[in-house]
């Protein structure tokens, strides 16, 4: 009888069988898993693209006020070359007043202009001339500065490129140097692997691997960097996928894309496209071999190799780069002894080297909300328009950066313990021209000009007294009641306002309150007109945010940000006629569809009289009150207005002031909302004065109506008066609001006797 | 006397723009339908009123940018008009005329509330000039009473 139980060789056989069948199934769903990835990542979107966003495009044209030096400083930024006769675009030359640019082409969102040369007259700090290709004409733009991007979490940012685009070195250098089995292999490279495991063995552990580029790209696109021999053998999997399922050059192109080439503040430099924009200043298509080694070179360390960074390191990794393009014949004996002692010959600023603005991106992005997703920005490529003045922004910041230290040894203050923020916008477009949220303006955090929700002190004051001038009951000379005031609260408490000064001042005229910053006087205007008249006139200039009726409203004790304030003073700088505060013009798409504008729009919200009267008053502001420092630094004739606020203990320093065409909110504190030596006169009226004293102001000219008549008036009697009369004024006055008296002398010839100190006052 | 005005104004553009443009004809052909919707007075009121005569500031970037804005209007272009008129109003922000032409187009566009709001701003901004101040007045009362 045959022994029918099995030997023990069959049943292992059988298990065998067994075991491999579930392997094979097991690598077949894993396959079948990484394969769905890979043509996922492939056929799909293959990166996320960052919206890019723009400054305004400079316009040039005669009668331009704009010194030279910021057309240079903004020539530079944009990535101009500065040489002695242009040749190409992205060249300017500067000859005493004479300059030439030859502008690039330039896509914008309203259009594009051509490359052009753009030949410019300057008459001291203004251009009378413009000539575009040799013709005189009326205006030019120049291309606008990028002025950062709207990241994902990992901050990436390239700028795609085709395999047409590289010059045909590149590629071969690329493949030579990091995978000259390229074209010959299947994803895997056994001679690698075979290069690398004999390395690794002799040096005892994981230091070299056998990569091919597709297994790179593959580690790039769908694994962690880890090295363990799992991650390895995934890697070989999905790099056979890629080669079974694409092209050589399709996978070349997505490699040049994809390769992370060093970092550039918070951004990821990927991609040989955004690298040599990068690091030298141009096209991919324009590289020279020793850039092209360069680049190269760096794939193996970016930071290692970086040569902005590291310049020694990647002057050597660029020399064994070019030896290898000598032993493959790819460049001459002659090119390879010449070019191994070429510089590195990276640009230091450039375009794609740019200065973030942290601040101005926040308030885009936040604008930005509510018509796009965040991934929208984030991924679909968006070009995104603004506002932003560099030259503006900068002097911003630098006056910012510069005054808090300066007032810090000034006061005897610890160093860096003050914080500021700045919104700087046009009267009449409302477009946000300069942002600043912090002393240091390339910080990426609390963001103080949206955020920083400060008590806003007298800044309310103009808000009071446009109530009072809104009723037929006064006019600017009416006299205010400057005496001591309590006020009992609800719950027993006790508002006593006192003036800045301690003092009472009896009976002052109105204008004269403001002027002076009186809060007893203001306090008890504010109580005489009615608080919910006060708080409809904030509503009206602008203000969203729910202000309570309590008495202490009318002299600034709530909060506001910087942002929300500069909405506030628009409406009064652009002569009631309120327009919502935006940084953005408009968006395309990555190609230059128009996706939305977000265009002018204006309402009127306050009648033009009473805003004239008020322009009036903050003029006297500057000129004889508060903010008198600013008659010491700026041009009289600029007739600038504004009005300075100190809250509670001096916790805050504010300053709100505008010209003809510029408005500017200043706030400087501490981020503990402790007190300080300063006032909204001795801190913020500071940083605004040192920002625009090197600016071109348009002179600000109140609007008058039909409405407004000049009237002689006698101030201290509240009586209309006579040209000839002792101690009369010009005054404007809203027809039908005159003072109710009139005076002897205006009815009776009297003799001229000049004028009196009042007379001085709308000079 | 409406179509008089029409090609009285269409002339003026002509002569007055450096612009690659139509020809008088092909404007007339393609925009009769933009043009018969204007009112009988509004080619008075651009520039006869506002700039001394009919003409454009004597701000060449201005001028420039105003018969830009002018033609794509007559083209029915009223976003590149509008944008170009925004450019204007960046440069000289206290212009009246952009704003009647921004008035125009609002109002053109069924939005009466902007085409008020900048007749308004208009009106603010000629009150020394009584003649130019009438004209916006009467723009401004036909686009409250909506009648073209």
């Amino acid at each position: 009888m045959k022994n029918k139980t099995p030997s023990r060789f069959k049943t292992f056989l059988s298990w065998l069988i067994r075991l491999s069948i579930v392997g094979i199934v097991i690598l077949a769903i894993l396959m079948a898993y990484l394969d769905a990835q890979v043509r996922e990542k492939f056929e799909g979107k293959r990166w996320a693209l960052p919206a890019k966003v723009f400054a305004r495009p400079l316009e040039l044209y005669p009668g331009l006020e704009l010194k030279p030096k910021y057309l240079v400083q903004e020539l530079d930024q944009i990535g101009y070359q500065r040489v002695p006769n242009v040749i190409t675009p992205g060249q300017y030359s500067l000859d005493g007043n004479e300059m030439d640019v030859y502008r690039r082409y330039v896509k914008l969102y309203d259009g594009e202009e051509a490359s052009a040369r753009v030949h410019l007259r300057f008459s001291g700090n203004t251009i009378d001339g413009v000539w575009l290709d040799g013709q005189p004409v009326a205006l030019a733009r120049l291309e606008p500065l990028l002025i950062g991007g709207i990241y994902p979490k990992h901050n990436e940012d390239r700028q795609l490129i085709q395999l047409q685009d590289a010059p045909s070195l590149l590629l071969k250098t690329l493949v030579a140097v990091e995978d000259r089995d390229y074209y010959d292999h299947f994803g895997i490279s056994l001679k690698g692997i075979a290069r690398a495991m004999v390395v690794n063995v002799q040096r005892g552990g994981l230091v070299q691997g056998g990569s091919t580029l597709t297994q790179q790209l593959v580690k790039n696109f769908f694994l962690t960097r880890e090295r363990t021999l799992v991650r390895k053998a995934t890697e070989a999997l999905m790099a056979i996928l890629v080669e079974l399922h694409y092209s050589k050059d399709d996978i070349l192109e997505t490699y040049l894309n994809e390769v992370y080439l060093g970092q550039s503040g918070r951004r990821a430099v990927h991609g040989f496209g955004l690298a040599s924009q990068f690091y030298f200043g141009k096209h991919i298509s324009r590289l020279s071999a020793p850039e092209i080694a360069t680049l190269v070179g760096m794939v193996k360390g970016p930071s290692v190799y970086n040569p902005k960074r590291k310049p020694e390191n990647a002057l050597a990794r660029r020399n064994v780069v070019l030896g290898v393009m000598h032993d493959q014949g790819l460049i001459s004996d002659y090119e390879f002894a010449v070019w191994q002692k070429r510089e590195l010959d990276v640009v230091q600023y450039s375009q794609y080297q740019r200065i973030e603005y942290p601040a101005f991106l926040d308030l885009v992005r936040r604008q930005l909300r509510s018509d796009y997703a965040d991934k929208d920005l984030t991924s679909e490529g968006l070009r995104i328009y603004t506002s932003l003045d560099p030259i503006i922004q900068r002097s911003a910041e630098q006056a910012m950066s510069n005054r808090l230290a300066s007032l810090e040894s000034g006061y005897r203050m610890p160093k860096d313990s003050l914080q500021g923020a700045m919104v700087i916008a046009g009267t009449e477009s409302g477009e946000v021209e300069a942002v600043v949220g912090d002393r240091n303006p390339r910080y990426f955090g609390f963001n103080r000009a949206l955020d920083a929700n400060r008590s806003i002190g007298s800044l309310a004051k103009p808000a009071v007294y446009l109530t009072a001038l809104r009723s037929p009951e006064y006019n600017l000379i009416t006299p205010l009641d400057d005496s001591e005031i309590k006020i009992a609260g609800a719950n027993g408490s006790i508002w006593q306002p006192q003036n800045y000064d301690k003092e009472s001042h009896g009976t002052v005229p109105l204008y004269q309150s403001m002027a002076q910053s009186l809060n007893q006087a203001t306090a008890r205007l504010g109580l005489q007109i009615g608080l919910t008249n006060v708080v409809q006139t904030f509503n009206d200039l602008g203000v969203e945010r729910d202000i309570p009726a309590y008495p202490s409203i009318v002299l600034g004790a709530f909060e506001m940000n910087p942002f929300d304030v500069a909405q506030m003073y628009q409406t009064i700088a652009a002569s009631g006629f309120k327009t919502p505060l935006k940084a953005i013009r408009g968006v395309t798409t990555q190609d230059g569809q128009l996706l939305s504008r977000y265009g002018y729009d204006v309402k009127q919200a306050i009648k033009t009289e009473p805003i004239y009267l008020l322009q009036k008053i903050m003029q006297r502001v500057v000129k004889e009150g508060t903010a008198r420092y600013l008659n010491s630094q700026f041009d009289a004739s600029l007739n600038l207005a504004g009005k300075t606020g100190t809250s509670d203990s001096q916790r805050d320093s504010w300053f709100a002031g505008f010209s003809g065409d510029k408005l500017a909110v200043v706030w400087v504190g501490r981020d503990d909302n402790e007190s300080m030596p300063l006032t909204g006169s001795s801190g913020a009226l500071r940083v605004w004065a040192q920002t625009f004293k090197d600016l071109p102001l348009k002179p600000l000219y109140p609007l008058p109506t039909e409405n407004i008549i000049e009237q002689w008036v006698d101030v201290e009697q509240n009586a209309i008066s006579s040209e000839d009369c002792d101690g009369a004024v010009l005054l404007p006055f809203i027809q039908g609001r005159l003072p109710l008296q009139t005076l002897n002398c205006a009815q009776e010839p009297a003799p001229s006797t000049g004028k009196s100190w009042w007379s001085r006052m709308f000079d | 006397m409406k179509s008089v005005l029409l090609v009285v104004f269409i002339a003026l553009l002509t002569a007055c723009s450096t612009a690659p443009y139509q020809s008088i004809d092909q404007i007339e052909a393609s925009n009769s339908d933009v043009l018969a919707q204007l009112p009988n007075w509004y080619h008075q009121n651009l520039g006869l009123q506002l700039n001394g005569g009919n003409a454009y500031p004597d701000q060449t970037a201005l001028a420039s940018l105003l018969k830009q804005a002018d033609l794509e209007f007559i083209r029915g272009n009223f976003q590149a008009c509008q944008i170009l008129l925004e450019r204007a109003q960046r440069i000289s922000t206290r212009e009246p005329s952009v704003y009647v032409r921004l008035s125009y187009l609002f109002w053109l566009e069924n939005n009466t509330r902007s085409a008020e709001q900048m007749a308004r701003r208009a009106l603010a901004l000629v009150v020394s000039d009584t003649q130019a101040s009438e004209e916006v007045k009467r723009l401004l009362v036909a686009i409250q009473a909506n009648q073209y």
